[in-house]
């Protein structure tokens, strides 16, 4: 073995190390709350989109909450097919889904967005925003 | 190495992965443990340095990344089913391309402190790698679509994510090294092939079991 190898793979660990470790102080330093959800750049709080927006369920899924699609045309969204929707949850996880997505998607009291035409991938905990693009 | 006796080597392992990933995954999942991190960087790690260091074989654990992303298809619980089948795939391709370049008897990974690196090196690319292709393959198999923008605002999270997978990478490698004199090849055929083709078997099963469990329930 070569004495450059010997040198080279304990540093390319340490750099691994070093860049887990400045990301999680980067990651912990951003980190939001999901007291109220941003819905098309108007902030809510969830007992309001509650309120505001039709409820569903999946009774299949074991999940209830509000109606993703009903919560869009309530924030005032126009030309719903025209628009794209990105679900942001409070880790910065964030899904790009349709509109077509949205009518069978639903977000809980928890916060989690939930579509029964997507996988799991598509579920965002803690969401903080749902930004109409 | 016998093609057979290698088949039937990823098979088990492959098995045996796939089988810690339908069972033991999900697990720690409900018990509010970091899944992903644990299963890479304990489980998936030890299996692939068990089988490279028993059969000493390049290729190897890109067959069982395949064998137990096809279990983890079968057992439609737990987590994003999709995600986790591509995962496991890429994990086994990932480790494959950072050991090609070492000698399949280990003698480059003389010292403790070289064990320990290709250890966190492992854990953390095959967990990160993973991370990022199942970002990018699980949107595009689905309706929505894949969205650049998604995956590079988490990323941080997602290198961040991989520390847990390094360090308990950095202790399984060490530890699986220890025994890196064992040779499958002292192993005698009438007990290799049916113990083998039993635990493979066992493993299916349980998979099986326990999906038809979870419908029942």
């Amino acid at each position: 073995m070569s004495l450059g190898k010997e040198k080279l793979i304990p540093i390319i660990a340490l750099v691994l190390l070093l860049i887990g470790t400045s990301s999680s102080a980067y990651v912990y330093s951003i980190q939001s709350n999901a007291d109220s959800i941003k819905v098309n750049d108007q902030q809510y709080t969830i007992d309001q989109i509650f309120f505001i927006a039709e409820k569903r369920e999946f009774e299949t899924l074991d999940f209830s909450g509000v109606a993703l699609d009903d919560l869009i045309i309530k924030a005032g969204v126009g030309c719903l097919k025209c628009h794209k929707y990105t679900i942001i949850g409070s880790d910065g996880y964030a899904k790009t889904v349709t509109w077509e997505n949205m009518q069978n998607g639903l977000l809980t009291k928890e916060g989690l967005s939930v579509f029964t035409d997507l996988p799991k991938a598509f579920r965002v905990k803690n969401v903080v925003e749902i930004e109409v693009i | 190495m016998d093609k057979k006796r290698l088949f039937i080597g990823i098979l088990v392992f492959g098995s045996l992965w796939g089988l810690t990933e339908c069972i033991i995954g999900p697990s720690i999942s409900d018990a509010g443990l970091p899944s992903g991190a644990i299963m890479t960087g304990f489980f998936a790690i030890s299996l692939m340095m068990m089988s490279r260091m028993l059969f000493k074989q390049r290729g190897m654990q890109l067959g069982m990344g395949l064998v137990a992303g096809t279990l983890r298809m079968f057992n439609p619980f737990g987590g994003c089913v999709i995600c986790s089948a591509i995962a496991i795939a890429a994990e086994g391709i990932i480790f494959e391309l950072i050991w090609y370049k070492m000698s399949l008897d280990f003698i480059d990974l003389k010292t403790n402190t070289l064990k320990l690196s290709m250890g966190v090196i492992s854990g953390y690319s095959c967990f990160v790698g993973a991370f990022i292709i199942t970002q990018i393959l699980t949107p595009l198999a689905s309706s929505a679509g894949f969205y650049i923008s998604n995956l590079l605002v988490f990323i941080p999270q997602i290198l961040s994510r991989g520390l847990l997978a390094a360090i308990i990478g950095g202790i399984t490698v060490p530890s699986i090294l220890v025994f890196k004199n064992l040779d499958i090849n002292n192993v005698k055929d009438h007990i290799f092939y049916p113990t083998a083709v039993a635990i493979s078997m066992i493993c299916w099963f349980a998979i099986l079991i326990n999906t038809f469990m979870i419908i029942g329930a």
